[in-house]
């Protein structure tokens, strides 16, 4: 716990230092909403206000939101260790007494700190533009939240595991994730878009993917349920499906990382850049 | 005092000592993005990701009538192609502003930079080797992308006036340029560069107008986008293969405001990366990072 | 001898902006240099000798361009380094102290290629030059590896063979051998030497004395931006011809070492702190065989242990901790004046 304390409040430190960055995510936010606002104009039914597409709205915002937090979770938690690397701080790190554990663990509770205000800004942005958003189920919807975000984390944790092996290349895969997530599991844009290009990538790919339910479940609860939603599968299968993977992708997870970690160290290369 | 000749390069160097430096840079760096294979491959497909997703959000709003609806608003049906376009100028705006406009902060995390700034080469040719190099990779990324895109989303790319939009990309690459080297005087200024660059490539892309006309925008808005280099430049090559009216009205009046950014720009954004180079030399020294 | 390099009066402040709790923002100078003058004559091994912090680096930066000094003027080859930089750096080879100047993606072989052409050295010369290099500095087994698998000692021979590429009349090194295993570092002062004879001129810094009593035909000693010391190792040594030095290891309190201070014929007394909370003294002084039994008597009387006692013959680092009363191993804080905000008062 004193080595959760510590290292959450080195993170938390460090991060002070650069408030340059703490704006500027905020400003990022700013106009990734706007401009996928702008975009979502273009689309409109002539003299069609933006009013009439609030529960679209809350589709992607909500959406976005577990974007937010999948990436944050891919980059400050599984990319963390390739930054300590390349920093030659890793090998310290391992040389210390801390628990390693404590360290992600520690990462973790201040990225989901930061990240959380991140995505409360954005619904706000976008509330104000559109007029107001759905806001339905919120206990229920923050219970989903919970097991997404227990779920992402274990996500995190293989790719800490990952990048230990992998070093550079471990940044493509990142992005390369974060990429097929954005599209396959449907973060800004309903399911019915993607069936509309090709049913066939839902039901073989979007439909095979954890976190497609984390993202259609946590919505949908939202936006208040309204017809079509949830568009994978109905609530009461959904739910145990977001639970399980919150459960199991940490344990999992973990298990990945401490073997990577274990490797390396039998390899000696740790602290190869 | 007098001076002493020794070895080599202590006579002006001739333009072919000149011309190897160049070649040299530009060798030395596709020699490294060789050996980063993977980044080449993802810089081809992210301008399709990033265009996939306005036309699966627009495909969500408008629905079967996504077409018509964006003809109303933007003058063309083939958002598509809209989008693609948008996404492909957008990677070449984004790959320029970093490989040419964060070229020396780069040079200083690897350490590489006093060794540059040791040696009698002078920047001006290093920093071409550079440029050849980041307008080949964008130009690369820019004709896979949209070839890539035109597949995945089944649109036809030689429907519209393609060789017109090469001309404009050309003509748009020199302001372009222009823009970097003062991104780049500025990132030598400010310690958090990533954080700004990350911040400024989407507000680069907002002004750019990249998903969306910036005709969208309040009025004080469009005039400030407008006078916004990669947003003629963008605006023109969609007039150009869609079939479009640009914002200006007029192509002379487009292709004038491009001329005179490409005169203008490049010298502003030199002259102001080489003045500040000097004042960051001489207070802090060039390795400072 | 004529000289090659000449520095006149060279001086370098740095300003910062320093922000503590609770306090108003203040404009920090360090001053890093202060009017530092020499010169430096063909075919000879110049040292720079001083702590981490002394201003080595700084007045290396100044010389080789890739820092403005804020006043004083330098030559390098006979061109000023102010208003001639193109020709400045034409004239050197430079290896900077931790040179992480390589390419990581590129092989040593494709590094010193790409080095080479900033420095206008034909392809064809170049080609050959490398090969050359890679022969004297025994590097051919890695040479053509990329640079991110070398080890640190293999980075820093082919950061050496950067700084020969363009076989200029000075060769200007920081520090080289500074994370150089002992063999490596004592054939790179070898190949030095053998440049030295060959007709070049070196500018060498560090912060080892026994190095710059090996390679140095003259040597200035540095410290807090300033040239206090300045001779042959052999001058420098001569002058504390009338002082005697003792080392001693053991546990000295604080008062033990004052007392020693305070006699008479003691000079100078410095102190270096060692493993398991024991301390190593040097003292310097007039007669060292007349005033030993006082000193090992205020020692005692004040409970100290002398584990080991030896006298010695003046080396580099009694010239310096004759001069300033400390070790080279000190670390030096440099010469700060603090002024408050421009406009706002003192």
């Amino acid at each position: 716990m004193h080595t959760f304390l510590d290292m959450s409040w080195k993170t938390i430190l460090e991060y002070s230092r650069y408030p340059v960055a703490f704006i500027a995510m905020f400003a990022q936010i700013f106009l990734i909403v706007f401009m996928f606002i702008f975009a979502t104009m273009a689309f409109r039914a002539p003299g069609e206000g933006l009013a009439n597409h609030a529960t679209f709205a809350g589709v992607m915002i909500y959406g976005t939101v577990t974007n937010l937090l999948l990436s944050f979770t891919l980059w400050d938690v599984g990319f963390s260790i390739r930054e300590e690397q390349v920093r030659g701080t890793l090998e310290s790190l391992y040389l210390s007494p801390a628990r390693k554990f404590a360290n992600l663990v520690s990462r973790v509770f201040v990225v989901l700190l930061w990240t959380g205000v991140m995505c409360v800004f954005a619904v706000l942005v976008v509330a104000a533009v559109v007029g107001g958003l759905p806001f339905d189920n919120a206990l229920l919807a923050a219970v989903v939240l919970g097991f997404s975000i227990s779920g992402f984390l274990g996500i995190g944790f293989i790719f800490a595991g990952l990048t230990i092996k992998l070093k550079e290349s471990a940044q493509l895969l990142v992005n390369g994730v974060q990429f097929f997530f954005m599209i396959f599991s449907a973060q800004f844009f309903p399911f019915a878009a993607l069936r509309s290009i090709s049913p066939a990538i839902v039901d073989y790919v979007s439909a095979w993917l954890p976190v497609s339910y984390c993202v259609d479940a946590f919505r949908s609860l939202l936006v208040g349920l309204p017809a079509g939603y949830p568009e994978l599968a109905p609530l009461s299968v959904e739910i145990p499906i977001v639970v399980a993977f919150g459960i199991v992708s940490p344990a999992v997870g973990y298990l990945i990382y401490k073997r990577a970690e274990r490797s390396a160290r039998r390899k000696g290369n740790l602290g190869e850049y | 005092m007098e001076g002493h000749s020794h070895g080599f390069g202590l006579a002006s160097p001739s333009w072919r000592a000149n011309l190897d430096v160049v070649v040299t840079v530009l060798i030395a760096r596709l020699k490294v993005i060789s050996r980063y294979k993977g980044s080449l491959v993802m810089e081809m497909f992210l301008p399709v990701v990033f265009a996939a997703m306005p036309i699966l959000l627009g495909v969500a709003v408008g629905g079967a009538n996504a077409g018509q609806y964006f003809q109303a608003n933007t003058g063309t049906s083939n958002f598509k192609l809209y989008m693609l376009i948008g996404a492909c100028t957008f990677s070449v705006v984004s790959i320029m502003l970093w490989l040419v406009g964060y070229w020396i902060r780069r040079e200083q995390e690897t350490g590489t930079l006093e060794s540059i700034y040791l040696a009698p080469a002078r920047q001006v040719y290093v920093l071409t080797g550079v440029t050849i190099y980041s307008l080949l990779r964008a130009l690369l990324a820019f004709v896979v992308s949209l070839v890539i895109g035109s597949l995945v989303f089944g649109v036809n790319l030689l429907e519209g006036n393609v060789l017109g939009a090469i001309g404009i990309l050309m003509l748009g690459l020199l302001p372009l340029w222009g823009l970097s080297m003062l991104f780049g005087a500025f990132i030598m200024r400010v310690k958090e560069a990533n954080s700004v660059i990350n911040v400024m490539t989407w507000v680069v892309s907002f002004l750019m107008g990249v998903f969306f006309p910036i005709a969208m925008f309040p009025p004080l808005l469009q005039w400030v986008a407008a006078i916004f280099p990669p947003t003629i430049m963008n605006d023109a090559m969609r007039a150009s293969m869609l079939n479009l009216s640009t914002f200006f009205g007029s192509w002379y009046i487009s292709l004038a405001v491009m001329f005179a950014a490409a005169l203008t720009v490049p010298l502003v954004g030199y002259g102001v990366f080489t003045f500040t180079g000097r004042s960051v030399r001489r207070k802090e020294g060039v390795g400072q990072y | 001898m004529s000289s090659i390099i000449k520095v006149e009066k060279l001086s370098k402040t740095f300003e910062s902006k320093e922000r503590k709790k609770g306090q108003r923002r203040k404009l920090k100078t360090v001053q890093a240099l202060k009017d530092v003058s020499f010169e430096i004559g063909e075919n000879e091994i110049f040292g720079l000798l001083g702590p981490n912090g002394a201003g080595k680096t700084t007045l290396i930066k100044c010389l080789t361009t890739l820092l403005l000094p804020s006043s004083g003027k330098a030559w390098v080859n006979g061109y000023s380094v102010l208003d001639e930089e193109d020709s400045v750096r034409a004239s050197i080879g430079c290896m900077l102290m931790g040179d992480r100047g390589l390419y990581w993606k590129l092989t040593g072989r494709e590094n010193l290629d790409y080095f080479g052409a900033l420095y206008h050295v034909p392809k064809a010369v170049r080609r050959d030059r490398i090969d050359k290099l890679a022969d004297l500095l025994h590097v051919k087994d890695f040479i053509d590896r990329t640079v991110e698998t070398y080890s640190s000692g293999q980075k820093m021979l082919v950061a050496f063979a950067k700084s020969l590429i363009n076989d200029a009349p000075i060769l200007i090194l920081d520090e080289p051998t500074v994370t150089l295993d002992v063999p490596t570092a004592r054939q790179l002062r070898t190949i030095v030497k053998e440049l030295n004879e060959s007709g070049k001129a070196i500018l060498y810094t560090t912060h080892l004395m026994h190095e710059a009593e090996e390679l140095c035909n003259r040597v200035a000693i540095m410290d807090h931006g300033e040239i206090i010391a300045f001779g042959t190792p052999s001058e420098l040594k001569a002058s504390l011809a009338l002082d005697d030095t003792l080392d001693l290891e053991g546990v000295f309190p604080a008062k033990a070492v004052e007392a020693v201070r305070a006699l008479s014929g003691v000079t100078q007394v410095a102190m270096k702190s060692k493993n398991g909370g024991k301390t190593s003294l040097s003292i310097i002084s007039k007669s060292g065989g007349t005033i030993l039994p006082q000193i090992i008597e205020a020692l005692t009387h004040n409970r100290a242990t002398i584990e080991q006692l030896r006298p010695k013959s003046a080396t580099l680092e009694d010239v310096f901790i004759a001069k300033t009363g400390r070790t080279l191993d000190v670390d030096t804080r440099q010469i700060v004046v603090q002024r408050g905000e421009p406009g706002g008062g003192p």
